[in-house]
């Protein structure tokens, strides 16, 4: 080693002598710009925020650099990025739990100034705002558009097997499956090869028997997966999958891979968030006419009704140099109505921004405003609720869950020793 | 004479040690540093935690079952290109083949390709309703077939050490064809005056000769092997459940899905060890050969 | 006459899933989300193909990893020539050493250097240009460059050197005029490895590009995958079209490739 390290010291000076001549290169940004990195890179949400993008552009003279990159590639790329001191001026992220992480961090700058200057209070939805934008006291995320999860179902499906009303109640809802299946269509598609897309059933199933706090409680860590409450949803769950009530390999399928069985009729409904009808429409379906939804029924009695999705927020990284442009592209963002439209039939999301007019959404997306409007609680979902490390243990239970549902209180067993470890319990 | 030497050498190492000092070794021990630590990669505060991480590490369910899924990947991953690429190079051989050219190249062609296309074609061969793997087997059998190939913990893995092979077979090919134009056609005509049959003189006089390609393939196997992470990022992310978690594979969800960097970097370091182990023992077996070739 | 039955049922075999993403490109996002995947495409639908090159990023892309690959992969073979030559010809104490640890460093996965690496290039402020992608490249492929140069000086006979350095040519005379002229199918062997392995990494674009005017094109694949949407059809046309350089690059060298081999695989 001793020998070596006259040649490492050489290397060191050669290599700093090389990358001294690459100088120049940096990351100086010009004035006039923002940059931004988000995980909307499907081909509906692209060309959405290139209009939007353009738009701000032109009003506000500020040029947005932005890069897209797939979901599950961006939550890797944000974290080296972080790793490495080099956050964008803003990135996209889930409001949530996923947020707080970056918050404790201590890599996010607050906008509470910017907030109360822009007056967003009265631009940005209450219920949105509440729950989805502060952290630790102070305000950090700007919702730039929301989703709420819901039964989608296929309405010619529906209509050939005669249903005509939907369930509101568990039973209601355990007979229109036993339905559908004794007319030969399978009841209910299920993509969960990513795993989450299974999380909506845990959730639902769990808010509408313990309840909204007790479900608080467990995604914090106060409550135990081997707690009567979860193995009772999970319970229910498995009736489900043991009647057969769910297409099979469901860990094979992506959501969108469910989501075409259920538009080609190969299954009747399934259980996702609002961004399925921007796939849908996107492939030619129409809100309404091909499709509708319906919500998730009321289990058992007395238990406030919630609804569960995501917020994808904005934020801006503590060290952000543009932070005046990034500011000002976050409370366009938000702010501008005619943008706001774009952006919720682009992604088939829900406008946070009160002043957005509801004649923008196809009337599905209309009763899912609705839904929202009537809930009691507005639940993150569940990888959005609990911590990083606790979301990786539950997701992959969920996902061993559906490969044999026969094992679950052994999973649930293993799920807690995660949660003991990740909380410190 | 000897004062030139040792300029030249200085002068024409000087930049590749550089470079190789600066990006790769010097990377590695910083990323060591941080196996001490309980930092997430998030927050630039973090405390030492000794040997913390590692005394964890020997009693996490998840490394066991990635640690016998790195070695179950590694010896088939280099067993099936190497043999499957061995006999395609036998049977090109022949020298009488039509258009072996054109085999050859349809052979190769997949090393062209990336892991990001080779793992999407994949995906679509094992979907289960409407893959073409599914497909074939309801042709030949007859019965209807729906198995999830890589969506059941009991075939994930080996589902994605058959795409890889088929990926890297063609690699192991070109080399074993290059050695095999190296066996002198006296040789195996002396063997056939002899009297020995296709079988023999394949077994007793052409492998003996491939034994320097033989090193080549192995190297380039584990290599290829160990940085088999790409397809299986693309094809399973290491699940269903862990089923398909290598080593690679799980020190990354360590640290960039549960944002644990000083545990994953612990688990680099065993990484590190286990490959300078492999890398030890290739050398040693390297040098074994050298001796018996003189 | 068997045999050649063999390789036909092979050959088909080793197609078929090229075919699925040929067939894949022909058809739209709709067809194929309705499930015809692998039914032969109704007719010629060129629109995913049509989109993909007519898309301007696509030809940012296309340009980057040109800029990436190509320097990369003479800076890393460049590097290789000379590390392989000191230890093949001028040998000394501790060169074998050095040599193996040099050779090793081609084992480790990449994965574990990500975040210091990614922090060196944050500091030099290098983010966001192509520089980490060449200097990355450069530096992981001198690992391999380095063992295939040194096993191919290696059959350059002793003597040919020395009558050289006899005339008054010295090291670097050597190596240009003599060892390398006659080590062209060991660089043809690089250059396509190299080539390929750059052109088709995704790893590093992913860390080090933060804008799309920097992506390079398997990163652009992998971007299209999006949060809320597929775009199988444009997938594939797009995956065909960036596999094409690496394809060319091999018809083009191989002969030489398939030569260098030979000399590598005897004297391994």
């Amino acid at each position: 080693m001793r020998r070596i390290s006259p040649i490492k010291a050489a290397a060191l000076a050669g290599a700093l002598a090389l990358t001294g001549g690459f100088g120049g290169g940096g990351s100086a940004l010009a004035e006039g710009e923002v940059t931004i990195s988000h995980y909307f890179s499907g081909e509906l949400g692209r060309a959405g925020l290139e209009k939007i993008f353009a738009k701000f552009q032109e009003t506000k003279g500020i040029t947005v650099k932005d890069s897209p990159i797939g979901h599950e590639d961006f939550k890797a790329g944000i974290l080296v990025r972080a790793a490495g001191g080099n956050l964008p001026d803003v990135f996209s992220y889930w409001a949530g739990a996923r947020t707080q992480f970056v918050v404790d961090a201590g890599n996010l700058g607050a906008i509470d100034e910017m907030w109360a200057a822009r007056g967003l209070d009265s631009v940005v939805a209450k219920s949105v705002a509440d729950g989805a934008t502060m952290y630790n006291g102070a305000r950090y995320l700007v919702p730039f558009g929301y989703h709420y999860a819901g039964m989608f179902y296929n309405t010619k499906v529906m209509a050939e097997a005669g249903v005509t009303g939907f369930p509101t109640t568990w039973s209601g809802f355990m007979a229109l499956c036993a339905d559908l299946k004794a007319k030969g269509v399978a009841p209910i598609a299920l993509g969960s090869k990513n795993r989450w897309p299974a999380q909506f059933w845990f959730d639902y199933l769990l808010l509408r028997t313990a309840g909204p706090d007790y479900r608080a409680k467990l995604m914090a860590g106060e409550a135990a997966y081997t707690d009567d409450e979860v193995k009772a949803a999970m319970a229910l769950w498995k009736e489900l999958v043991d009647a057969g009530y769910f297409t099979p390999n469901a860990n094979a399928d992506d959501w969108t891979d469910a989501s075409d069985k259920v538009a080609r009729g190969d299954a009747a409904m399934t259980l996702m968030g609002t961004w399925i009808t921007g796939y849908w429409n996107g492939n030619g379906l129409m809100a309404g006419d091909d499709y509708d939804f319906f919500e998730f029924p009321a289990i058992a009695d007395g238990v406030p009704n919630a609804v569960v999705g995501p917020v994808d927020g904005l934020l801006i990284s503590a060290n952000a140099p543009n932070r005046a442009n990034a500011e000002e592209l976050l409370a366009f963002l938000v702010s501008d109505e005619e943008s706001q439209g774009t952006w919720a039939q682009a992604q088939g999301a829900l406008s946070p921004n009160v002043g957005v007019d509801e004649s923008i959404y196809t009337p599905v997306m209309k009763r899912a405003l609705a839904a929202v409007g009537n809930a009691d609680t507005f639940a993150f979902n569940y990888d959005l609720a609990t911590t990083p490390p606790m979301a990786e243990h539950g997701l992959a239970m969920f996902a061993r869950f559906m490969d044999d549902p026969s094992g679950y209180e052994g999973y649930l067993a293993d799920t807690e020793d995660g949660a003991r470890e990740v909380f410190g319990k | 004479m000897n004062r030139h030497a040792v300029f030249w050498r200085a002068a024409l190492l000087a930049l590749p040690l550089a470079v190789f000092g600066v990006f790769v070794v010097w990377p590695l021990l910083d990323s060591f540093y941080y196996s001490f630590t309980d930092w997430n990669g998030f927050d630039p505060r973090y405390r030492f935690v000794g040997l913390e991480n590692f005394a964890r590490i020997v009693t996490d369910r998840l490394f066991t079952n990635a640690t016998v899924n790195t070695v179950i990947w590694m010896v088939l991953a280099l067993l099936l290109p190497t043999l499957g690429g061995l006999a395609l190079a036998l049977l090109l051989d022949s020298r009488a083949v039509r258009g072996a050219n054109v085999f050859k190249s349809i052979f190769y062609l997949p090393i062209c390709l990336s892991a990001v296309v080779v793992g999407q074609i994949w995906i679509w061969i094992y979907q289960p309703d409407w893959g073409l793997l599914n497909t074939f087997i309801e042709a030949v059998t007859g019965r209807p077939e729906t198995f999830a190939w890589l969506a059941k913990p009991q075939s994930a893995l080996y589902s994605v050490i058959v795409a890889w092979s088929w990926q890297q077979m063609g690699l192991s090919m070109v080399i074993f064809l290059a050695g095999l134009t190296a066996v002198p056609a006296d040789l195996t005509e002396a063997a056939a005056i002899e009297g020995a049959n296709r079988w023999q003189k394949t077994w007793y006089v052409v492998l003996p000769m491939l034994r320097p390609a033989t090193v080549v393939v192995v190297a380039l196997s584990v290599i290829n092997s160990l940085k088999g992470f790409d397809i299986l990022y693309i094809m399973t992310a290491g699940g269903p459940f862990h089923s398909s978690d290598t080593l690679a594979m799980f020190m990354y969800n360590e640290s960039f899905k549960k944002y644990r960097m000083g545990y994953g970097s612990a688990i680099s370091v065993i990484l590190f060890l286990l490959t300078l182990a492999i890398i030890f023992f290739y050398f040693r077996q390297l040098r074994k050969l050298d001796e018996i070739h003189g | 006459m068997v045999v050649f039955v063999c390789l036909c049922v092979l050959a088909l075999l080793f197609l078929a899933p090229t075919l699925g993403v040929i067939l894949s490109s022909l058809k739209s996002t709709r067809e194929i989300a309705f499930g015809a995947l692998w039914t032969l495409p109704g007719g010629l639908y060129l629109e995913n193909f049509r989109e993909v090159l007519a898309h301007p990023s696509v030809k940012t892309y296309f340009a980057n990893t040109f800029l990436v690959t190509v320097p990369a992969t003479a800076g890393s073979i460049g590097l290789g020539i000379l590390a392989g030559y000191v230890f093949s010809k001028l040998p000394f104490r501790g060169s074998e050493l050095l040599f193996l640890v040099i050779v090793s460093g081609m084992f480790f996965p990449p994965q574990i250097v990500l975040i210091p690496l990614f922090r060196m290039f944050s500091g030099l402020g290098l983010l966001d240009t192509l520089w980490p992608m060449i200097i990355v490249h450069v530096a992981m492929g001198i690992p391999i460059c380095t063992l295939l140069m040194r096993n191919f000086f290696a059959t350059v006979p002793n003597a040919l050197r020395e009558a050289a350095i006899v005339e008054g040519a010295n090291e670097w005379q050597v190596l240009t005029r003599v060892a390398l002229p006659i080590s062209l199918p060991a660089l043809a062997v690089l250059a396509t490895l190299q080539f390929t392995w750059i052109w088709n990494d995704f790893l590093w674009p992913l860390i080090f590009t933060q804008s799309d005017e920097k992506r390079t094109i398997m990163l652009g694949i992998v971007s299209l995958k999006g949060q809320y949407s597929v775009a199988w059809g444009i997938q594939g046309a797009l995956s065909l079209v960036a596999s094409l350089p690496t394809l060319i690059v091999f018809l083009f060298f191989q002969r030489y490739f398939i030569k260098g081999m030979t000399m590598g695989a005897i004297k391994g």
